[in-house]
């Protein structure tokens, strides 16, 4: 790496805080999905066979706050190694910098070994680097899978809603509720694509 | 690059000053450095900050081969003390570095691993230089609360870390003290401030006073010499420490 990548480190390591804060806002969100479902259960117990199909939407909405919640800290973890290998590369770019103004000073043939190792180095950081945005990216993709599907039992609930007669208003309630939250996570999803991070290598 | 002055020399056992850098930035206090050498091998003292590395790392390579630095003495745990030690050991992966106890867990923070570090513990050691024996003199609270200073019995040279430092303007950059009066003004704030316990420094006055001294070496500013030793001792020894306005 030269010396005109260090910026280049600096906005990466500004722009993962940013990936990361946005997922600390869809685990935020997946909690109020659980109690919201929760809550939905129990509503169509009281409104009986009527709610059946509305109770079944229901658990399925626990379940995909599940797996969202499992998602979110698999992308944790991955954006734990990008800040990693994005800290080491800052790191060795600093100690690489002082090491070759030392050899131009006072050149040594153990310091023009030490830097061709370094160099090496950097590179592995970089690939690193490449790989573990590829598979933020993946997963993301995964995660906004899983969202479409949150839509569809979103829609879906809508739709038992209507068959809930005397709770069917209560139960439209909660499923736009259902649908507006998802709409949510969506957008965080989208915003997440979105970030400059995943245009670099 | 800084300029290397040879301040003591028997034969191959040499101490080495490292000083005065004309290219160094200056929101980066001034260091002075030490080398001492036996016996073909060499111990650092107070090697420097990461970011005067490379200063430091030509200006001993013009004095001596840096592959056969067996090691570093830090006196304490500041940056401008040792937060060069990664790139020194990136050099030497063998490299120890001799502290006090209380800061071995705090360095690896700068680089290096459990084998990199010597504990110093409180009451001293001595530090073996291919038979050259160097006792790391305890200095604790000035300032730093586990500090070593370095003490050559053959040399009579004291390598005294922060004690005796002073912050001198750039008119001033003579490398031994030469008007004692004028420039102990220059180490008075420092002293004050930096330095936390008069009890220590009482001690600290009562030990060194007991010990053959030629120079006395700080890790900022001029050296001491002859006469100015221990003039700067009776003078620290009066000094009240460890007080700010605040």
């Amino acid at each position: 790496m030269t010396t005109e990548q260090i910026p280049q480190s600096g906005i990466d390591l500004l722009r993962i805080v940013r990936i990361n804060e946005e997922i600390k806002r869809v685990v935020g969100v997946s909690f109020k999905i659980n109690i919201m479902a929760l809550n939905a259960i129990f509503l169509a117990k009281r409104a009986g066979t009527a709610a059946r199909g509305f109770g079944v939407l229901s658990n399925e909405f626990r379940t995909f706050s599940q797996d969202l919640r499992s998602g979110m800290a698999a992308l944790t973890g991955m954006v734990y190694g990008c800040v990693r290998e994005v800290s080491l590369s800052l790191q060795d770019l600093r100690l690489t910098r002082l090491l070759r103004e030392a050899n131009q000073l006072a050149p040594q043939a153990a310091l023009s070994a030490i830097l061709s190792r370094r160099e090496q180095q950097d590179i592995s950081h970089a690939e690193n680097l490449r790989r573990l945005r590829r598979q933020l990216r993946l997963a993301l993709d995964d995660a906004f899978q899983m969202v479409e599907l949150g839509g569809v039992l979103a829609k879906s609930a809508k739709i038992e809603a209507a068959y809930g007669q005397a709770f069917a208003v209560p139960l439209a309630q909660v499923s736009g509720e259902f649908d507006q939250i998802v709409e949510e996570i969506r957008a965080s999803l989208v915003s997440l694509r979105r970030s400059a991070f995943f245009a670099g290598n | 690059m800084k300029t290397t002055k040879t301040i003591f020399q028997d034969g191959n056992h040499k101490w080495v000053a490292i000083v005065r850098d004309p290219a160094r930035p200056n929101h980066l206090i001034d260091t002075n450095e030490y080398l001492v050498t036996h016996g073909g091998k060499g111990l650092l003292l107070d090697p420097g900050g990461a970011e005067i590395f490379p200063a430091v790392f030509s200006a001993l390579a013009t004095e001596f081969d840096p592959s056969a630095l067996a090691g570093i003495f830090a006196s304490h745990q500041d940056p401008d003390i040792c937060s060069s030690l990664a790139l020194w050991l990136e050099f030497n992966p063998q490299m120890q570095c001799h502290v006090s106890w209380l800061w071995a867990s705090f360095l690896p923070h700068f680089g290096g691993t459990t084998s990199t570090f010597v504990q110093i513990p409180d009451e001293g050691m001595n530090i073996s230089l291919e038979g050259l024996m160097l006792q790391a003199v305890p200095a604790h609270y000035l300032h730093s609360s586990g500090n070593f200073n370095l003490y050559d019995k053959i040399a009579r040279i004291l390598f005294s870390g922060d004690i005796g430092a002073a912050l001198l303007p750039a008119s001033e950059s003579g490398l031994f003290v030469d008007d004692f009066d004028r420039h102990i003004r220059h180490a008075e704030a420092f002293h004050r401030r930096w330095m936390g316990s008069n009890e220590a420094k009482r001690r600290w006055c009562e030990r060194v006073s007991q010990m053959e001294i030629d120079l006395l070496c700080p890790q900022h500013g001029a050296i001491y010499q002859g006469a100015d030793v221990q003039r700067f001792i009776n003078w620290f020894d009066e000094m009240q420490v460890g007080i700010v306005n605040a």
